[in-house]
């Protein structure tokens, strides 16, 4: 049974409809991703699945229990979640203990057995020492830490995750990815998790929901999602995917076919039912091109600028042929050309990106 | 709703309750006396009537009061959001020294009395004024005291609300994060820059509900006008309610009524006003971060330090040393010195005179009983109001600027025609006690605890309050562990204006008190009408150390309540 | 009876001076009794000393006081009246204004068996709704270190009073606004005095209170005031004194009343004896009025052998031309 089942769910601001017809099912023990740029309903959605707003349209159900619907609606109080919050809010007048165990008081649970699961709860996530600590006075880190450590005290079944690294620096983001991970290994809880950083995602989460303007865009494996993106726009949030005009040449035969692309032919991955057609979009990362060996045929481009990573550089490149598209791949340490200078790029993978029910209307 | 399970009726039920037990409590404190006097004033007598509408609307005098009142009102709650405003940003947001000291002396002006105030200026500025004289500049004996204009009755507004003003500034001040103007700073803006583009802005909803308050306050002041205004007929809308009241007659009653109810319109108007500029505007912060003192003065700093206190002695000192000093002579006019001075006043208030006793421990219950209710109130009141947006609040919300606005005689008045006979089905009678005069206390002063309590909503994140909801827990709870913790420093602010206000309040409890209800306004009003200023004096400043007594007490458990709370502690 | 002897021992040994003017109360067969409530705006101090009085004269009778302004005290009784339940037995304020007001309105009760003899015949109300309980008159005061002494009230439009006087003003004061109609109706006052008051730059402040402070403060140097106000602090060490012009002080009787709601008439009408009585009257006297009834005697502020000579008033005409006076006075006075 799904621990979490979103139905065409609909959500309207004035005119601006903010969810359009969103479904998704979250099994027992999944971790979710929902991803997407700025404004594309991720944080609504959480909202409706906590029970902050009301829907319009469609259903939510926690398990077997409907919570939201247009008729019914069952208050946040009573869902049994946990939300980490992207700015944590955290109790400014209570300590770390207090907040922590704020669930557990409104639940009727008493010291000692109280006291018992909040510093085993600090304790899960590292913060044994801290309980009499005021959040004012803690790092970001800590606050994340406490954050999460009040949403599992009461050991909810589902939890939602807003943003929670969006506020932290980079090497805290690694290892608040690691807590996050270890603990969902361990506990086994669901969890929803939103975000518009797709590293985040793709590291963490069994499967991603990637959503723009209101819609569901595609629901799939990480992997899946990268190696063969449903539509152009996930095609280009995934990874940095180059989204290039191709005609396809061939047949598809094991799960191949052959296509022309600025100019040049590549054989690349397609769906086995893809249809021969002129008008096809083929998704390329920048592993799936690379600089030419030498006497290999390749597409003449001009490298625009490189950038260091460490240990290898990210060019990036012009065709000859196509002035307005700008190619970028890998290469590694020392550079083998410099901006200005002329290239070859060998194409030696890509993904047809099925023509479907196009779910990008006309702009 | 389809059948939903217990739990979640539950809540909608507590929800639900809570909502229109408020909405029936505050119909009850601000429309039910507003209702009265609108029948007093279309239907005396129970036949409607439009004669005391059409002789208040025809007459002259009626539009030159409301234009006096309108400018007074207006321009005074100018300069006391220039200086309340000036010195809240400084004692706030600088590092100068002493602030708690400091705050704690410039609230105390609202606990004088306004015609105490008023009586203390016209004395510095008249001819025998010992300060002028001292630097020779008093005026000739039979030169006309400027204060006796429109221009005096303004400053002494803009004096006697400039701490209202620094109060809700000030609570909203220390909301916001050193981060905002350092952040300003650091891009290269000057301090006043920052404090223009970042500071102000976010700091609009206790700004304006400092404004609204003010502009109320001055609009319903009739302490000031009186002393300043009725020797030159100067005449605003409380003063010419007072003399139509004192021209008695027949009627007289219906144009009073209607009288007050243009002044509350005037003032509803000035409310609304607030409601537009507040709208579509976030003003929330989210921050758990500690008090900012960003701005350094520097070489500035003495010299703001000295004008700052320089300022607050004046203010404070000025009027309470006129107090003093009629309070130790043995009759009015009698020079003080060593000779004359007597403690024959105090004596005589402390110890024989049984009813300034009485008036001490009433006016302390009323008034500290109706601010705790007060800001028991208006904490779920605020929370349906800004974060529910509950549209009958929000009207309501308007309505209990009435019995604020208009003159407490009239407000008495309608008490009085409320609750003369006795409560239906409980056949209670509340008149010619104490509970009439709570009552009237509890109608006119919710609003001076509603609007510190909106603006402080208005600062704190809504997700604090989600994330309770998420642990589980139902509103009564929220609002109690939660929302009240965090609104708690504005809740404050307001019940201190609250009780300050009360407890030296005259014109309502003038009419409604009895013996054995006698309040300490009423009791200096007897003395002075009485030609026993001195006995006057001598209540008028124990009362003023009682109240410093008990502000200073307060810094006791200081340490027990949330940060912020008290605006005299960092 | 055994009780009221018993607590007339106990108050005789609490009372001083006053209980040396006061003879053994009088003993009636049926005592009135009950509870009796007083509205008046006399001076705190006064009040409850009359009351004190009374009770003493009639122990059975519980008095409550309602004291505050006069016009606190007559809003007060008008939204009673107008609510139906008018709360007061009997009334005591300072100015027969007031009273013809209410007698119009039909809310006083005659007491037409009331011992008006011995009182001057314009004290008391012809039908016998109110009666005057002292003289109260007003006159001239002025601080110790004014440079002239007033004799007339002409003198206050002369040149050297200029920006020096303060008077109570008949817009917020009763007693003011009989000053008001009387003067003016004289051919030897009238309206000249008062533009002469205007040119003079006389201040209209809120009461006799206030003109006194002015005075005795020296921020004015003359003040229209009532004796008793001047005389008291005098007495109390206020540079102030006192002068009764030539012309006549106008006068205010400060007449009690028994509303005609009340429910206790016989207390109401004992309250009423009691005032009018000698013992009500020295008592007056020993607070330091001059009675109404002549033939008590005269405080000891007012020097021996001193005729004061009353303005006459006649209250009815007073009473028609005071809406019109204090227009006139209003726009006269006003900026």
């Amino acid at each position: 049974m799904a621990r979490l089942t979103i139905d065409r769910a609909q959500k309207r601001f004035g005119s601006y409809l903010a969810l359009d017809d969103v479904s998704i099912a979250v099994e027992d023990g999944e971790f979710l991703a929902v991803l997407g740029p700025s404004g594309c309903g991720k944080t609504t959605l959480l909202r409706q699945i906590a029970g902050f707003d009301k829907l319009d349209g469609g259903r939510i159900s926690i398990g077997d229990r409907l919570v939201s619907s247009a008729q019914t609606h069952i208050p946040p109080e009573h869902r049994k979640l946990g939300i980490v919050f992207q700015s944590y809010a955290l109790w400014p007048h209570m300590t770390v203990a207090e907040n922590v165990a704020y669930g557990l008081t409104v639940a009727g649970v008493r010291d000692p057995e109280r006291g018992k699961r909040v510093a085993a709860a600090l304790d899960l996530v590292g913060l044994n020492g801290f309980s009499e600590r005021r959040p004012g006075l803690l790092s970001g880190g800590q606050r994340q830490r406490v954050a999460l450590a009040r949403c599992l005290v009461t050991e909810p079944s589902l939890v939602l995750l807003d943003e929670p690294l969006a506020n932290l620096d980079v090497h805290l983001r690694a290892s608040m990815e690691e807590e996050f991970s270890r603990f969902h290994e361990r506990t086994g809880t669901t969890m929803v998790y939103i975000t518009h950083d797709q590293a985040e995602a793709m590291a963490l989460a069994d499967r991603i929901a990637v959503m723009d303007r209101g819609r569901l865009l595609q629901l799939a494996t990480p992997s899946l999602l990268y190696r063969e993106p449903a539509n152009v726009t996930v095609a280009g949030f995934i990874g940095e995917g180059m989204v290039l005009p191709a005609t396809i040449l061939s047949a598809p035969q094991a799960g191949r076919c052959k296509v022309s692309v600025l100019g040049v032919e590549a054989v690349v991955r397609c769906r086995s039912d893809q249809a021969v057609n002129g008008q096809a979009k083929l998704c390329l990362r920048a592993r799936d091109i690379g600089i030419t060996t030498a006497g290999e045929n390749g597409l003449p481009a001009t490298v625009e600028r490189l950038s260091y990573q460490g240990g290898f550089f990210r060019m990036e490149a012009r065709p000859a042929n196509s002035q307005n598209i700008v190619l970028h791949l890998d290469a590694a340490e020392p550079a083998p050309a410099q901006a200005g200078e002329a290239i070859r790029i060998a194409i030696t993978d890509g993904w047809v990106i099925p023509e479907s029910v196009s779910l990008d209307k006309a702009a | 709703m389809s059948l939903a399970d217990p739990a979640t009726l539950r809540t909608r039920v507590e929800e639900t309750g809570l909502l229109w037990g408020l909405v029936g409590l505050v119909a009850l404190l601000s429309l039910l006396p507003i209702g009265r006097l609108i029948v007093e004033g279309l239907a005396p007598g129970g036949q409607l009537s439009a004669t005391a509408l059409g002789k208040v609307m025809a007459s002259p005098t009626t539009w030159t009061a409301t234009w006096n009142s309108l400018t007074t009102a207006i321009a005074g709650t100018i300069l006391a959001t220039l200086i309340g405003g000036t010195v809240a940003l400084l004692a706030t947001l600088t590092d100068i020294r002493a602030r708690n000291a400091f705050t704690f002396c410039f609230v105390l002006p609202l606990m004088i009395a306004p015609q105490v105030t008023a009586l203390a200026w016209l004395q510095l500025f008249g001819p025998s004024s010992t300060l002028l004289k001292l630097i020779g500049m008093a005026p000739p004996l039979g030169s006309r005291n400027p204060l006796y204009s429109r221009e005096g009755i303004i400053l002494l507004l803009g004096l006697q609300y400039a701490p209202l003003v620094f109060l809700t500034l000030r609570a909203g001040l220390r909301a916001l994060p050193k981060e905002l103007i350092e952040a300003g700073l650091a891009a290269g803006a000057s301090p006043l820059t920052v404090l223009r583009t970042v500071v102000l802005p976010l700091m609009t909803p206790p700004l304006v509900a400092g404004i609204a308050l003010c502009f109320v306050s001055s609009l319903g002041n009739f302490g000031i006008p009186a002393f300043l205004g009725i020797p030159g007929n100067f005449l605003v809308l409380p003063t010419l309610i007072y003399q139509r009241l004192s021209g008695l007659g027949p009627g007289v009653l219906s144009e009073v009524a209607i009288l007050s109810l243009l002044i509350g319109v005037i003032a509803m108007a000035g409310i609304l006003l607030q409601d537009l500029m507040l709208r579509r505007r976030d003003f929330r912060i989210t921050t758990t971060s500690s008090a900012a003192r960003p701005f350094e003065l520097g070489r500035w700093r003495r010299p703001v330090e000295i004008g700052l206190w320089a300022f607050a002695i004046l203010v404070l000192a000025m009027p309470f040393l006129g107090l003093l000093s009629t309070s130790l002579i043995p009759a009015f006019g009698v020079p003080l010195n060593a000779k004359t001075a007597t403690l024959a006043n105090y004596a005589y208030v402390l110890f024989e005179h049984a009813a300034s006793k009485r008036a001490f421990v009433n006016s302390f219950l009323m008034s500290a009983g109706a601010a705790t209710l007060i800001v028991l109130i208006c904490v779920p009141l605020g929370y349906f109001i800004v974060w529910k947006k509950s549209r009958a609040l929000r009207l309501l919300n308007l309505a209990a600027e009435l019995p604020y606005a208009m003159p407490g005689v009239v407000l008495a008045i309608a008490a009085i025609l409320l609750f003369l006979k006795p409560l239906p089905v409980l056949n209670v009678s509340l008149y010619n006690t104490i509970w009439i005069i709570v009552f009237a206390y509890l109608a006119r002063f919710l609003v001076l605890g509603l609007r510190p309590v909106i603006s402080g909503y208005l600062q704190i994140d809504r997700t604090l309050e989600e994330a309770a909801q998420i642990a589980g827990a139902g509103l009564p709870r929220r609002l109690v562990t939660i929302i009240f913790p965090l609104v708690a420093p504005a809740a404050v602010a307001g019940a201190l204006l609250v009780f300050l206000t009360a407890f030296n309040e005259l014109t309502v409890s003038a009419l409604l008190w009895s013996s054995g209800a006698e309040t300490l306004g009423v009791v200096v009003f007897s003395f002075e009408q009485g030609g026993d200023s001195t006995y006057a004096s001598a209540l008028a400043a124990i009362t003023v150390l009682v109240t410093v007594g008990l502000m200073a007490s307060t810094t006791l458990f200081a340490q027990k309540l949330p940060q912020g709370v008290l605006p005299w502690r960092d | 009876m055994t009780l009221t002897r018993r607590r007339f021992t106990r108050h005789g040994l609490m009372m001083t001076a006053a209980a040396a003017l006061l003879a053994t109360a009088p003993a009636f067969a049926q005592a009135p009794a009950g509870k009796l409530v007083l509205y008046t705006s006399q001076p705190e101090k006064d009040a409850t000393q009359t009351v004190a009085a009374f009770k003493k004269a009639y122990p059975n009778i519980e008095v409550d006081i309602f004291r505050s302004g006069t016009t606190e005290v007559m809003g007060k009784l008008a939204a009673e009246i107008s609510a139906g339940q008018p709360g007061a037995d009997v009334l005591l304020i300072a100015d027969a204004a007031s009273m013809e007001i209410l007698k119009a309105q039909k809310q006083l009760l005659a007491y037409p068996g009331a011992k008006t003899d011995g009182f001057q015949p314009g004290s008391f109300d012809a039908d016998k709704t109110y009666f005057g309980s002292k003289l109260i008159t007003t006159g001239i005061a002025y601080n110790t270190a004014a440079k002239e002494k007033p004799t007339s009230w002409t003198d206050l439009d002369k040149p050297a009073y200029k920006g020096q006087i303060a008077m109570p003003s008949p817009l917020y004061s009763g007693a003011a606004a009989i000053m008001l109609s009387t003067m003016t109706a004289r051919p030897d006052l009238g309206w000249k005095l008062f533009e002469g008051l205007k040119a003079n730059e006389a201040v209209a402040v809120r009461g006799n209170g206030a003109v006194l402070k002015s005075v005795a403060s020296g921020e004015k140097s003359y003040g229209v005031l009532v004796d008793f106000m001047a005389y008291n602090a005098k007495k109390q060490g206020s540079p102030i004194d006192f002068v009764f012009p030539k012309e006549g002080a106008p006068a205010v009787t400060e007449p009690v009343a028994i509303i005609k709601s009340t429910k206790n008439e016989a207390a109401a009408k004992a309250f009423v004896d009691f005032i009018l009585s000698d013992n009500g009257q020295k008592l007056a006297l020993w607070m330091g009025y001059i009675p109404a009834k002549p033939s008590i005697g005269s405080p000891s502020w007012l020097p021996e052998g001193t005729k004061i000579n009353v303005m006459a008033s006649d209250i009815a005409a007073v009473v028609k031309a005071t809406e019109a006076d204090k227009a006139r006075f209003a726009t006269m006075f006003g900026n």
